[in-house]
């Protein structure tokens, strides 16, 4: 039986099969342009198609706005306190017409960050996120310095040097 | 048509010669892609697909040139294929290193050594029996003869296959003791064991094809083999066992996975190779790569119905009066050499590494063994039957 088991080679005949059966998948899908939305390989080519990441991806500090367009942050400074390299510094104020307090600095110092989302996670008013932008080198350092002012460190914009990075939600 | 003078001779062997080197060199490169490929995709990655350039020289004007046009620079057209160019430039261009201990004359000996067996074998196979065409008339002096399917018809071909393949195991020894260092040893140690165990169910297996055959003649024993003129039905029992023997003892004679034990990077680094460098180690590869199209070749013609459309002899139900089908063609063969070649890369992604009396065992408990019933199931068939 043993013999029999060694001359005829089932085992490797079903491991020939299953490698064949996922090279004819990827071959027949990884050529097509038109069912990319189908792929069936893992290899992401990243700069030419934007990379699909995980949702829970932790990526750059982002201020929320609601649906009126006001800043939902209420300074509680929860996440002032609890980050770890206090890369955040709040400056309170008041605004007509709002009963919460209003961030008049929302200072980041995304040079220090560790991206560890305790901010997010301490955060009561869900008023900031971490989206799913990775693509954050930059020239100068002054860059890293985000605020709620100014066009390349707007807090409440994706960063204009992610060309290729998903930004959204 | 008048006999040919030496000259002429020699004109159409050159070009012959040059033909199927062109064809060669360009089989490797697209071989070793195809393998990054295939393996890939086996593995539901996508293997190379772009190829960078460097940050000197002229790859990288290049890629300056491609930043300023506002592209990626990378070259990533038809899935990557530029890959297989730089993987030879790279060969060729990467420093030449000769390890100071080592015997320089011996360690320059051995790739070449490689090198000629590996290709010699290519002069006495045929890819299409009798003559594929016949050069233009009005070109001089070689003007209306004809262009064989093998440069040279030899009379013995078989034996001499066999004879100047297993030469190429010199390569693979002296150069594992021409390094001077201890993993090439090892390697070529057990590469020369595994080729000499090898050899010896390599050659039965194919004995029966010889048997039914009646020849030694590789162009006259494709075209028995594959037609079965003058042979039993039953002969397709033999040529099918034979044809899995032989394939298995060519994965392991051209040290492929699962038999690449000379290699094994987790006990040897790299095997017989790792003091080499640059296009010495180049050659190497070239070697195992065109042994990889020679044991295919082999293959086919005897077993997998060579130059007609059906393997194994069964090429006598398609009778001769179908148009294309019926006649042999040399895209048949090309063709079935590819799909072997597929099969190599193929079982590489599939199969991991044997132990090394694994590897013994199942050459002398049983490839030899089968081989030998399967010689005797031959014999029977041709006087029996």
């Amino acid at each position: 039986m043993r013999l029999l088991k060694t001359l005829i080679p089932g085992d490797i005949a079903a491991g020939l099969m299953l490698t064949g059966k996922y090279f004819g998948k990827v071959f027949f899908s990884a050529n097509r342009k038109k069912v990319r939305a189908h792929l069936k390989h893992f290899t992401q080519e990243y700069p030419e198609i934007p990379v699909r990441l995980a949702p829970r991806f932790r990526g750059r500090l982002t201020l929320l706005k609601d649906e009126q367009g006001e800043i939902k942050c209420v300074c509680c400074l929860a996440c002032e306190k609890i980050c770890p390299t206090q890369v955040i510094t709040i400056e309170k104020g008041k605004m007509e017409g709002r009963k919460m307090p209003y961030p008049v600095r929302y200072d980041f110092e995304m040079e220090r960050c560790i991206f560890c989302e305790f901010c997010v996670e301490s955060c009561g008013f869900d008023s900031i996120i971490l989206n799913h932008q990775f693509e954050l080198a930059a020239y100068n350092r002054e860059d890293f310095s985000l605020g709620m002012e100014g066009l390349g460190q707007n807090m409440f914009a994706p960063s204009p040097v992610g060309k290729y990075s998903v930004a959204e939600d | 048509m008048p006999p040919m003078t030496l000259l002429q001779t020699i004109a159409m062997g050159l070009i012959q010669i040059v033909a199927v080197l062109i064809v060669v060199f360009i089989m490797v490169p697209l071989l070793t892609f195809a393998e990054r490929k295939v393996i890939g995709y086996a593995q539901v990655r996508l293997g190379a697909t772009r190829t960078a350039g460097g940050r000197k020289g002229f790859t990288a004007s290049l890629n300056r040139g491609m930043w300023a046009m506002g592209k990626v620079p990378v070259l990533s057209f038809f899935r990557g294929l530029p890959v297989f160019v730089a993987d030879a430039v790279k060969l060729i261009t990467k420093e030449d290193i000769i390890p100071a201990k080592a015997d320089r004359a011996v360690f320059t000996l051995a790739p070449i050594l490689s090198v000629v067996a590996a290709f010699g074998v290519f002069s006495a196979i045929a890819y299409y029996p009798g003559v594929m065409f016949y050069m233009p008339k009005s070109w001089p002096l070689i003007g209306g003869l004809p262009f064989n399917g093998a440069i040279a018809d030899v009379n013995v071909g078989l034996l001499f296959i066999l004879g100047l393949a297993s030469v190429g195991v010199y390569g693979i020894v002296l150069g594992a003791w021409a390094s001077n260092s201890k993993y090439p040893l090892l390697g070529g140690l057990r590469s020369a064991a595994q080729i000499v165990s090898y050899e010896v169910p390599l050659t039965l297996s194919l004995l029966p094809a010889v048997i039914l055959a009646g020849t030694l003649n590789f162009k006259d024993m494709s075209v028995i083999l594959s037609t079965g003129q003058g042979m039993s039905p039953l002969a397709v029992i033999p040529l099918f066992i034979g044809f899995f023997i032989y394939t298995t003892c060519g994965f392991a004679e051209t040290n492929r996975v699962p038999f690449d034990l000379p290699e094994a990077e987790t006990e040897l680094v790299a095997g017989f190779h790792t003091e080499y460098s640059g296009m010495k180690f180049g050659f190497f590869y070239l070697a195992e790569y065109a042994n990889m199209i020679v044991v295919s070749c082999l293959a086919t013609a005897f077993f997998f119905g060579g130059y007609y459309l059906l393997p194994f002899g069964l090429q006598r139900i398609i009778p001769a009066s179908v148009p294309f089908l019926g006649h042999p063609s040399f895209l048949f063969f090309m063709a079935k050499v590819s799909l072997l070649l597929f099969v190599f890369i193929w079982v590489r992604a599939t199969l991991p590494r044997y132990r090394y009396d694994q590897l013994m065992d199942v050459g002398w408990k049983y490839l030899i063994p089968l081989s030998l019933v399967n010689l005797f199931i031959a014999a029977v068939i041709r006087y029996a039957f």
